[in-house]
């Protein structure tokens, strides 16, 4: 019993979304990234922002500026970028935390994955070279794109989360995962995107365009 | 803590961003990467020499480099006010409107094509001629152009751009080379005194005053890839500072260079002889200039600058097409990224174009050099010519609705002098297009080619026009190229938490 519980919690998730852009961004039994590391990096820091968006605790001033909320988040990870933030003397633009959030952003939410149990260190397999991040059990590396699809089902109500996941699934470069699970008669991810609240939208936006700029200046 | 204090010292935050950021030995080093110096020493230049017959080429790179300095003091100055700068359309569409802009993108976009695509018609018969004299393989140079295409191809889709070392030692080695051969030629002149008539004011109208503007296109062809610093702006340490520092930079080494190279050949084998011995041996006058040893060397090094000028023209080429994807200015597909952040449909609608072009030139066996290199070469210079003045006019425009507190030289009297300069360079070129390819006068290429301009821009104007009235949406976001998502997710941009 206490088995199967431990299966249903971990198909389920960790609840946090950058923890579910990066299972879907490594392939669920090598590990192995999908994209490359700055397009990685960029979408798991939109990915931390979203979490401290959908939990109010921060949101976008009216010049598009990152300010600090009324409510600290649960995890540790979350709440230390949430000090970072209210801890900048003028508020930063959306980008600015991207940038910043992305250099260690991979590494950051790995190892919060590895304390959830979701992720395990494998073995070098050349000295000079870090260990990859191995999934423990396949299928929970692969149900955030079932979580995903949730989103862009018509039949079903839009959560926010699943929304802003395809959306910064899709920014880093991720979108032909989503191709290959999307419910057919699906709603189109810019009509999910649609629906969200300003400041979402603006996130997962800017997270394209930070993405895209790497792209065309040749530093992707 | 007073609030002075503080903002003496930079934030954990600013110390990280700035340490990722470029300065300007890194954009410099990147704007001259695209240069491909010996692509033009050896390729261009003795090529240019014997298709036009006029000796006032090295000349001509300094009245560029001087007119392009000008130029640049607008250019820089707009950079700092706009989004996706480095794109030529941005500029205009912001200057001159979003028809005008997407105008602008197509003859951008057919310009960098041609330069791309001719680079082919240098790369198969220098590589054919290194294959016979080395490894006894004869085949002919379309075969060798195919195999290079398909290696480009291969590394376009693999988002392989030649790494920074490898392209910093071949860079640097080119260089060197060039100016090794150029102080050879130089400390060797036929008959054994040195002549400064190519680089006097006079030479460049000693075919006759329309002739500048045939040289005219010839040296900005030498240049282009200097305009691209802007590209970097979002990644400068000091943008204000870094991009016009490492713009001026690269113009002054470029001009330094191919002028001080352009000289040598003519002053080595004389300036009465220069149009027939470029003629007859081609990229073999610069590579003569100095010994047996050196010149073996610029010869291999000439082949590896022909394959990272093609390959870096590329991936120039499918960035444009990526961004106008991005805008909705071409189809969406163009804008989809890969799992490896390459839009493989932009790479491989430039891959198809060079296929096209390579086995047109084969199945009708016209000669590589002249009239696929050169000629295409030539009329991509031309169209890069054409935007030079164009952008000029839009940065005029553009300021001319708010100063945004740029001086009066740099909003108004440089771009003016600039556009007024390389508007008639432009008027010149076209009426001797055919001194230019080597043609007689009213020959159709002569015509045709920068035709294909007039016909791009008006496809891109209508376009323009068409997306006003059938896509707002899309209209409104021509120039912004990696922004423009910002306005299509998220059109009120400005929230309240």
């Amino acid at each position: 019993m206490a088995g199967r519980s431990t299966m249903r919690a971990g198909l389920s998730g960790t609840g946090r979304l950058a923890d579910d852009l990066y299972l879907m961004a490594h392939h669920e039994l090598t590990g192995r990234p999908f994209v490359q590391p700055r397009a990685l990096g960029t979408g798991l820091a939109g990915g931390l922002l979203a979490e401290l968006m959908l939990g109010a605790s921060i949101g976008l001033g009216p010049d598009g500026a990152v300010l600090p909320g009324r409510t600290w988040p649960a995890d540790e990870l979350a709440r230390q970028v949430r000090d970072q933030i209210a801890g900048e003397h003028e508020p930063r633009l959306v980008r600015d935390w991207l940038l910043f959030l992305a250099r260690t952003a991979a590494d950051d939410v790995a190892q919060r994955l590895a304390r959830s149990g979701y992720v395990t260190r494998a073995g070098r397999r050349v000295p000079w070279r870090p260990g990859r991040w191995i999934p423990v059990d396949p299928d929970w590396a692969f149900s955030p794109l079932l979580r995903v699809r949730a989103a862009l089902d018509p039949a079903r109500p839009l959560p926010a989360y699943g929304a802003v996941l395809a959306g910064l699934a899709t920014a880093c470069g991720l979108g032909f995962r989503l191709d290959q699970y999307q419910a057919s008669a699906g709603r189109r991810l810019d009509e999910a995107l649609a629906q969200l609240n300003p400041c979402l939208r603006e996130l997962v936006a800017q997270t394209q365009a930070v993405v895209d700029n790497a792209v065309l200046s040749h530093r992707a | 803590m007073s609030r002075t204090h503080m903002a003496a010292k930079p934030s954990a935050v600013s110390r990280a961003l700035a340490r990722d950021r470029l300065g300007v030995p890194a954009v410099l080093f990147f704007v001259l990467a695209g240069v491909a110096p010996l692509t033009v020493a050896a390729g261009v230049i003795p090529t240019a020499y014997a298709t036009t017959g006029l000796t006032g080429i090295p000349a001509a790179f300094l009245l560029v480099a001087v007119i392009l300095v000008v130029w640049a003091t607008g250019y820089v100055a707009m950079t700092r006010h706009i989004t996706n700068a480095g794109a030529f359309y941005a500029f205009i569409a912001r200057g001159l409107g979003r028809p005008a802009g997407v105008a602008a993108a197509l003859v951008a976009l057919v310009a960098y094509s041609f330069l791309q695509v001719g680079l082919y018609g240098a790369l198969g018969p220098a590589a054919a001629g290194q294959a016979a004299a080395h490894l006894g393989v004869h085949a002919p140079w379309w075969a060798w152009a195919l195999a290079a295409w398909a290696v480009i191809t291969a590394l376009g889709l693999a988002r392989v751009d030649i790494t920074g070392r490898v392209l910093g030692v071949l860079l640097s080695a080119e260089i060197l080379v060039i100016l090794a051969e150029t102080v050879w030629g130089l400390a060797r002149p036929a008959g054994g005194r040195l002549s400064l008539a190519v680089l006097s004011p006079a030479a460049l109208t000693s075919g006759g005053f329309g002739t500048v503007g045939v040289l005219a296109v010839v040296a900005v062809l030498g240049f282009v890839g200097f305009e691209q610093a802007p590209v970097l702006a979002e990644e400068a340490r000091h943008p204000r500072r870094t991009i016009p520092v490492a713009t001026y930079l690269a113009l002054g080494a470029i001009a330094v260079v191919y002028a001080g190279a352009a000289w040598a050949m003519a002053a080595h084998v004389g300036r009465s002889r220069v149009v027939a011995a470029a003629a007859a041996q081609g990229p073999g006058l610069l590579f003569g200039l100095g010994s047996a040893w050196l010149g073996q060397a610029a010869q291999l090094l000439f082949l590896t600058s022909l394959f990272a000028a093609a390959l870096a023209f590329h991936n120039c080429v499918w960035r444009y097409i990526f961004a106008l994807g991005r805008e909705g200015v071409l189809p969406g597909a163009f804008g989809r990224t890969g799992a490896n952040s390459i839009p493989k449909a932009a790479s491989l609608a430039q891959s198809l174009t060079g296929l096209a072009v390579i086995v047109a030139y084969a199945a009708g066996g016209w000669a590589p050099m002249t009239n696929l290199f050169f000629w295409l070469g030539t009329t991509g210079g031309f169209g890069i010519l054409v935007l030079l003045a164009v952008t000029a006019v839009a940065v005029i425009a553009f300021f001319a609705r708010d100063p945004r507190g740029e001086s009066t030289w740099a909003r108004l009297v440089a771009p003016a002098l600039a556009a007024i300069l390389l508007g008639g360079l432009v008027v010149l070129a076209v009426l001797h297009y055919s001194t230019l390819l080597g043609v007689p006068a009213g020959s159709a290429a002569a015509w045709a080619l920068p035709g294909g301009y007039a016909l791009a821009a008006a496809t891109g104007l209508g376009w323009g026009l068409v997306l006003r009235v059938r896509r707002p949406q899309v209209y409104e976001t021509v120039g912004l190229g990696a922004h423009a998502v910002t306005r299509q997710i998220a059109p009120a941009s400005r929230i309240l938490p």
